[in-house]
């Protein structure tokens, strides 16, 4: 009976410290997530408004593709034209939420030296000069361009100028109505077709007057350059004064040009001279490369692309130069200059492809572009990396507006620039 | 009066193991519930409080994000970003500009003040705060080297001269377009800014501890119920666990002094949102359990006693019946039969308690009447033993006066009886030798022959040695008896009796004749099956009426107490005659002779 009374007691004290001990068991375990070992790259890339395209959207699928495990390009899509996402740049930075990796950094010239000066964007001199390769792959003059007034890269560049280049697409349809069978080659041919067109009842240009006047200054600024004095004036950055022959000159053509535009032009950006000229309004609009991948499809036949007059082409390579935000982790940074290096690379790759091709393997837009680019005589700078800021942002549309009402004087608008230089000298 | 009858014995042990039984199932079914429910209730809670904290987390990102939102309309306003520019803001716009951030789109703001790069101060109107004061409050430092981020951070209020400790609201405001000196934005929050965070759901806070941590570990906020107190040492662990870079939900679930801990760390802020569940809520929930089980484990123990009772009644009574009725047995009431109808084997016990009763009460008289008898024995023998030497002497002198008087019968007679009488008295013992025995036989018969003048003749043939052969004295004697008596009832003279004894298959037979009327078949087929039976029945068969027969039941009797129920007592009928044979075992004879 004793030895019966041990057994219910052991086994009962086997059932209770089996229970107790299934009851002390952590239930809840303290356990981190684990982290992903991909880096992330936050960046904001554009959609056109007008096209809906996705830009740089290849660039940023390759780059994934290929660092695939290791970086990731986090993209944030926003529909919105350049000249908001400038706005927003400065917005970001003054609130402290810019993304790892940003870009249209110098079109605005005080946006870059104040960004410069705050060490808010990554010096990639260190990485660029210890990396052969890399820096092989960049043209000189691309490399020139994205060189710092100190003597430091703080732009990403791209490999070539060779798409950076901008010229004047033209309506072949609406030029031939007008009996006009190719562009004009020199500048008074130009005014000329810009009459014969007008003649005919069809608008010569697509304008508009806001954001820093794009198209009207891509044409006026090559239309100077046509003499070393006009191009040297070009290449002045932050010029003192325009009160000079070429500021004249300048301002003149700017007046004569809004008189072969559009009414809707002023007051308009550049979304209104786009839409002008793809519904066959307005027979030429300047722009770059860039715009050929979003020309709609059904105009790919009908329009063509031209230098400016004289051969002129406006580049910048350094508007093409992106950069890194400072305040982000090594960590990220690191892979943000890798994928400057990839972009560098995957452009590389696109001028090799491009040019590789025979001419009669290369069609429409991209055979005209391949032309004016091999036989361009000028590069003219851009004027937005080269003009203050207040003259952009401010007075250019102001001015702009103005003149293309004939409400100002030429000289009224030397004033109006003259003034910006001073207003920006004392922000200085 | 009824007596109460009180549960024991049997009942008793069945009750107490029952009950032992039903503590044990219960302890473990106590332990097993117990178990299992403090686990679920434990992952119930945890999950319960970790979704709370996380979900005040992310509530405490909102918050943060909101005043990034509010801070940041503040840093692009076009008149702070003017307040920056070379040119400054007029008078007027000045005054807007201290009044638009009264209007910022922000809860349980205390007060603000924003500091251009001019050293121009912008606060409530009614609020008095001058430069100096502001560039030596030391609010500066606080915002560190972030360029313009949302900075939250606990401070004595150094600013507005109230030196209470309140959370403040920080951000450097920087030129949108130049590279110029920075301004300063600082917002003193009130208590129920981060109050409002733990009273998400009231649902969920009555029972833990909540509050807000900041980075450097100085609990900006708290909700703690009335019975919790956060101890030291569970401060410190709180701090420890709160002090770590991530973001998120840092700590799930982890002990500390008094209870689990969860805490979320705001990403950007570095506050964290704590939660505590205290030890107590864990088993808070298991106390209304326990008052269910108590309430089951009652009526179950109730049920089994009721069982355990009606149970055990049913297998005891009739036990009870058999144990009062062996208890109230005297030993002279053989007629307390008891009558059980169970359908169990007591049923089968009760029977046999019946029968074995009927056993000993045949027993019982059988010991009465054999020790009734053996007094009656003893007391002939007492009697008979009087004086047998007064006996002999007496005979002696009959016998001098017979031959005196020349009586030659008397004479004969009276030696007979001498020696009948001496084998009979003098010798003692029960066990004599056979020569003795057929000494004392002879005796007899001559007696027999001078009372019964030619009635019969005898002879003895013996094959044994009588001297060296032992056996139970007067058992010849009282079977010739019997045959002169019944025998030669019926006749005169010319009788005949032969007394044969020889040895037979390890049997001693000892076989006496008698020429007289055979005995009846039934008479000699009843004494014959006695050998079987009681000794007392013997006694009612061979004596119906006490007077005949006694000779005969006494030999047998003897015989069979002598040397029990191996011996063969027989009487068998011939033509001319009857038999009766006995049988001893030899080995029992030699053991006497030994």
């Amino acid at each position: 009976m004793k030895k019966a009374k041990k057994i219910i007691v052991k086994t009962a004290l086997v059932f209770l410290l089996t229970m107790l001990s299934a009851c002390g068991k952590k239930d809840v375990v303290e356990e981190k997530e684990e982290t992903s070992q991909v880096i992330k790259i936050p960046v904001i890339f554009t959609v056109d408004p007008t096209t809906g395209k996705k830009n740089n959207y290849e660039l940023a699928a390759a780059f994934n593709e290929a660092y695939e495990g290791k970086y990731y390009l986090d993209v944030s899509w926003v529909l919105e034209t350049e000249e908001e996402y400038r706005q927003n740049l400065r917005r970001m930075n003054v609130t402290d939420t810019l993304p790892a990796i940003i870009y249209d950094v110098c079109t605005v010239p005080s946006f870059y030296k104040m960004m410069v000066e705050d060490e808010r964007i990554e010096n990639l001199t260190p990485y660029i000069e210890s990396d052969p390769e890399w820096k092989e792959m960049i043209e000189p003059a691309v490399l020139k361009g994205c060189t710092y007034e100190n003597g430091n890269i703080y732009l990403g560049p791209i490999s070539t100028a060779a798409f950076t280049c901008s010229g004047m697409f033209w309506n072949e349809d609406l030029f031939r109505a007008a009996g006009i069978e190719e562009f004009p080659k020199t500048w008074s041919d130009f005014w000329k077709v810009c009459d014969k067109l007008d003649a005919k009842g069809i608008i010569p240009l697509a304008l508009h007057t806001e954001g820093t006047g794009w198209a009207p200054m891509l044409i006026s600024t090559a239309s100077i350059a046509d003499t070393d004095e006009g191009l040297a004036f070009m290449r002045e950055v932050l010029p003192d004064t325009y009160d000079t022959k070429s500021g004249r000159k300048l301002v003149t053509n700017i007046q004569k040009l809004f008189q072969y535009t559009t009414k809707d032009a002023i007051h308009s950006d550049y979304d209104v001279a786009y839409s002008n000229f793809f519904t066959g309004t307005a027979a030429m609009i300047p722009n770059g490369y860039w715009m050929i991948d979003q020309v709609p499809e059904k105009w790919n036949d009908r329009v063509r692309f031209s230098a400016f007059p004289e051969n002129t082409m406006v580049a910048s390579p350094e508007t093409f130069g992106w950069a890194i935000v400072s305040s982000y982790s090594d960590e990220i940074k690191e892979a943000a200059v890798e994928f400057l290096k990839f972009r560098t690379r995957f452009n590389k790759g696109e001028k090799e492809n491009f040019f590789a091709k025979e001419s009669n393997q290369t069609e429409g837009l991209y055979k005209d572009y391949m032309h004016a680019f091999e036989s361009v005589e000028r590069i003219v700078p851009n004027y937005q990396v080269k003009w203050n800021s207040i003259l952009q942002e401010k007075t250019l549309g102001k001015a702009l507006a103005l003149t293309a009402d004939n409400s100002i004087s030429p000289d009224e608008f030397i004033d109006m620039m003259n003034e910006s230089v001073i207003e920006y000298n004392k922000e200085q | 009066m009824r007596e109460k009858r009180k549960i024991s014995g049997f009942q008793k042990k069945y009750l107490v193991y029952t009950l032992t039984l039903l503590f044990v199932a219960l302890l473990f079914t106590s332990v097993g519930i117990t178990g299992y429910m403090y686990k679920n209730q434990t992952s119930i809670i945890t999950d319960k409080y970790a979704f709370y904290n996380e979900k005040a987390g992310i509530s405490l990102d909102s918050l943060y994000h909101k005043t990034e939102e509010v801070t940041a309309d503040c840093i692009v306003n076009n008149m702070v970003q003017g307040s920056l520019s070379s040119a400054g803001l007029s008078d007027v716009e000045k005054n807007s500009l201290s009044k638009y951030f009264a209007y910022m789109n922000l809860d349980d703001i205390s007060e603000y003040c924003y500091v251009d790069n001019k050293k121009n101060v912008y606060t409530r109107s009614y609020t008095k705060l001058s430069y100096n004061t502001f560039s030596t409050s030391g609010f500066i430092d606080k915002l560190g080297d972030s360029y313009a981020k949302t900075i939250w951070f606990v401070s004595e209020d150094k600013l507005f001269g109230t030196n209470e400790k309140s959370l403040y609201i920080g951000r450097k405001v920087h030129s949108q377009n130049y590279a110029q000196k920075v301004g300063y934005l600082f917002i003193k929050m009130n208590p129920e800014f981060l109050k409002g965070l733990m009273d998400v759901d009231n649902s969920y806070s009555s029972d833990v501890a909540t509050g807000i941590i900041d980075p450097d570990g100085y609990i900006v906020a708290t909700s703690y119920p009335d019975s919790f107190e956060l101890s030291k040492k569970a401060e410190d662990e709180l701090r420890l666990a709160a002090a770590v870079e991530e973001a998120g939900p840092i700590v799930k679930n982890k002990s500390i002094s008094g209870g689990k801990l969860f805490v979320y760390r705001q990403k950007e802020s570095g506050f964290s949102f704590f939660t505590i569940i205290p030890d107590s809520t864990f088993y808070k929930g298991l106390n209304n359990l326990y008052k269910v089980l108590a309430i089951i484990y009652l009526v179950a123990i109730i049920c089994a006693v009721l069982l355990s009772i009606y149970m055990s009644n049913m297998i005891t009574r009739p036990i009870r019946v058999l144990n009062q009725a062996m208890e109230e047995f005297n030993g002279d009431d053989f007629g307390h039969i008891i009558e059980l109808n169970t359908n169990t084997e007591l049923d089968n016990i009760g029977k046999a308690y019946n029968e074995l009763l009927d056993k000993i009460k045949s027993l019982l008289e059988e010991v009465k009447a054999q020790q009734k008898e053996l007094r009656h024995g003893e007391l002939n023998m007492l009697i008979s033993q009087i004086n047998p030497h007064f006996i002999y002497n007496t005979l002696d002198t009959i016998y001098m006066l017979a031959r005196i008087n020349k009586e030659e019968t008397t004479m004969k007679m009276i030696q007979a009886l001498s020696k009948y009488l001496r084998l009979s008295l003098s010798k003692g013992s029960e066990i004599v030798t056979l020569e003795d025995e057929l000494e004392n036989v002879k005796s007899y018969m001559q007696i027999q022959q001078i009372r019964n003048e030619n009635l019969f003749t005898y002879s003895v043939g013996c094959d044994v040695d009588p001297k060296k052969t032992y056996i139970l004295k007067l058992i010849l004697q009282p079977i010739v008896e019997n045959a002169i008596k019944y025998g030669f009832c019926d006749i005169y003279e010319g009788g005949k009796i032969d007394i044969k004894i020889w040895e037979e298959s390890k049997m001693l037979v000892l076989s006496v004749y008698n020429s007289g009327k055979s005995i009846d078949e039934d008479k000699a087929t009843l004494i014959n099956s006695l050998k079987n039976k009681p000794i007392l029945e013997g006694k009612t068969a061979i004596l119906p009426n006490e007077k005949n027969g006694y000779g005969i039941y006494n030999v047998l009797t003897r015989l069979r107490l002598m040397y029990g129920e191996d011996i063969e007592f027989m009487f068998k009928p011939e033509e001319d005659g009857t038999s009766c044979i006995i049988k001893i075992p030899k080995e029992s004879v030699r053991n006497e002779e030994g």
